[in-house]
């Protein structure tokens, strides 16, 4: 279940790299990734010594291979979508090989930092940073209901799939839609229901 | 008693055409405790709206809702937002910040509260509601009576001198329905409570109002009413199993118990 591979708060872990300050990981993490995305191919280096950095951090994060490699997976349609369009590029083979491990090296980077920090420190950090307000509302808001929504789908699909006798694939789609379009209306009207237990306490 | 709330010929229509509240005329004394009852659809969710400001869209000045004498308007919206305290039907719906200690902050901090001040009513309103050792825990992974619970623990962060509740039992387990019910009798605000839990309106309230199709239909002390059977019966309720056990003059619960 998709919900699984997103929830990871449960995976409140006591290692080295979760005690950590949240600002540092971020700092970190910043780092390597405008590195990792501007230096020249050529610089064989600095790839590698990232490589070993994000190594080291994921042993001592004692995160189970097996989760960051789903999660990398869940992640990484993005990345095997723009490298297929560079490979069919004349003379690019070099290029996507480069720019699949660019983006594999930033990958791990999101899904170290963002799993051995919890979500309100991160907050707290884009805070502490003078992120509009705005902008960090609306992020605490995607976080904290994206869950609700996943297991809201959840409940549906079931609800689906305990009535559906017959397989037919056309009638599959069109219930398919339906649930989305029904996720959609409620989401929107747990949106304004959200909208008044904040203004409720206060808000302005 | 002075009125806390009072509500005068209030009437409330959706945008589809629907009649939501009609004529609804009642009042709330200081430290009354009432239960509002009424089948599904009759209204009890949009009167509550209406107490504390979230309806109708653009609060007019006629004076139908007022809180502690005042008429709910524009300008002293947040003032009755701090008086009124509303429980969310829905936990998920109130408990919208990361964590149970942000959320539970995030009234207070609406009010300028800051620094040890805020932990300190953060401290206490979670050992209110027995959730002590909660605030780092993410709202999305308590178990529906925990979130009851943080959920009012935000409400009395507020420190309102009303708490308006809707159906703040449903979905609980009887352990958690019992331990909510004990922590609502220990509140001394004015109480107001939408429910369809009959046995705590009968150990709480000793007020209840009847709302039916939006209309006032009944309102009298608790024991009267409920033990009404043609009455109950006529407004999609029933009489409690409760009351069936009890003999009628035991039954007479305090005016806020």
């Amino acid at each position: 279940m998709i919900v699984n591979w997103l929830a990871h708060d449960h995976r409140r872990g006591d290692s080295p790299i979760h005690r950590l300050p949240a600002w540092s990981k971020l700092g970190v993490g910043l780092v390597l990734i405008t590195g990792s995305v501007a230096v020249p191919p050529l610089w064989h280096g600095w790839f590698i010594g990232v490589g070993l950095v994000l190594g080291l951090v994921t042993v001592l994060s004692q995160l189970p291979l097996l989760f960051l490699l789903k999660r990398l997976l869940l992640l990484s349609p993005f990345v095997f979508g723009v490298a297929l369009v560079n490979a069919f590029q004349p003379g690019a083979v070099m290029e996507w090989r480069f720019l699949v491990l660019r983006s594999f090296l930033c990958l791990l980077t999101v899904v170290l930092v963002s799993n051995t920090t919890p979500f309100s420190h991160v907050l707290r950090v884009l805070r502490a940073v003078r992120m509009p307000t705005l902008l960090i509302t609306t992020l605490a808001l995607m976080h904290r209901y994206l869950f609700v929504l996943v297991e809201e789908a959840g409940r549906m699909q079931r609800a689906r799939a305990s009535r559906s006798f017959v397989p037919n694939r056309s009638a599959r789609w069109q219930t398919l839609a339906t649930v989305a379009s029904q996720l959609f209306v409620r989401a929107s009207e747990r949106a304004e229901r959200i909208y008044d237990a904040m203004c409720a306490r206060g808000w302005k | 008693m002075k009125p806390v709330i009072e509500v005068n010929h209030l009437s409330c229509t959706y945008h589809d055409g629907t009649r939501a509240l009609c004529e609804v005329s009642f009042q709330v004394a200081e430290g009354e405790c009432v239960g509002l009852l009424g089948p599904n659809g009759s209204g009890k969710s949009t009167l509550l709206l209406h107490l504390n400001g979230l309806l109708p869209e653009q609060p007019t000045s006629d004076g139908a809702v007022r809180i502690h004498g005042q008429p709910v308007t524009d300008t002293n919206l947040l003032e009755v937002r701090r008086q009124v305290g509303l429980l969310f039907q829905d936990p998920d719906d109130q408990l919208f910040c990361a964590t149970v200690a942000e959320d539970v902050a995030f009234g207070p901090v609406q009010l300028g509260l800051r620094g040890a001040a805020l932990e300190e009513r953060i401290d206490h309103c979670l050992a209110r509601v027995g959730l002590t050792g909660f605030g780092h825990r993410a709202t999305h992974h308590l178990s529906h009576g925990e979130k009851r619970r943080a959920c009012l623990a935000g409400v009395l962060a507020c420190e309102p001198s009303v708490l308006v509740l809707d159906e703040p039992t449903s979905d609980l387990d009887p352990r958690g329905r019992r331990e909510f019910k004990a922590l609502l009798r220990e509140i001394p605000a004015t109480k107001l409570i939408a429910t369809h839990d009959l046995e705590m309106v009968v150990e709480l309230c000793s007020r209840v109002i009847i709302l039916d199709q939006g209309r006032v239909v009944a309102q009298g002390p608790t024991a009267d009413l409920l033990g009404d059977e043609p009455l109950m019966l006529a407004h999609g309720l029933e009489r409690p199993h409760i009351l069936q056990h009890r003999h009628p003059h035991v039954l007479r619960p305090g005016p806020t118990a």
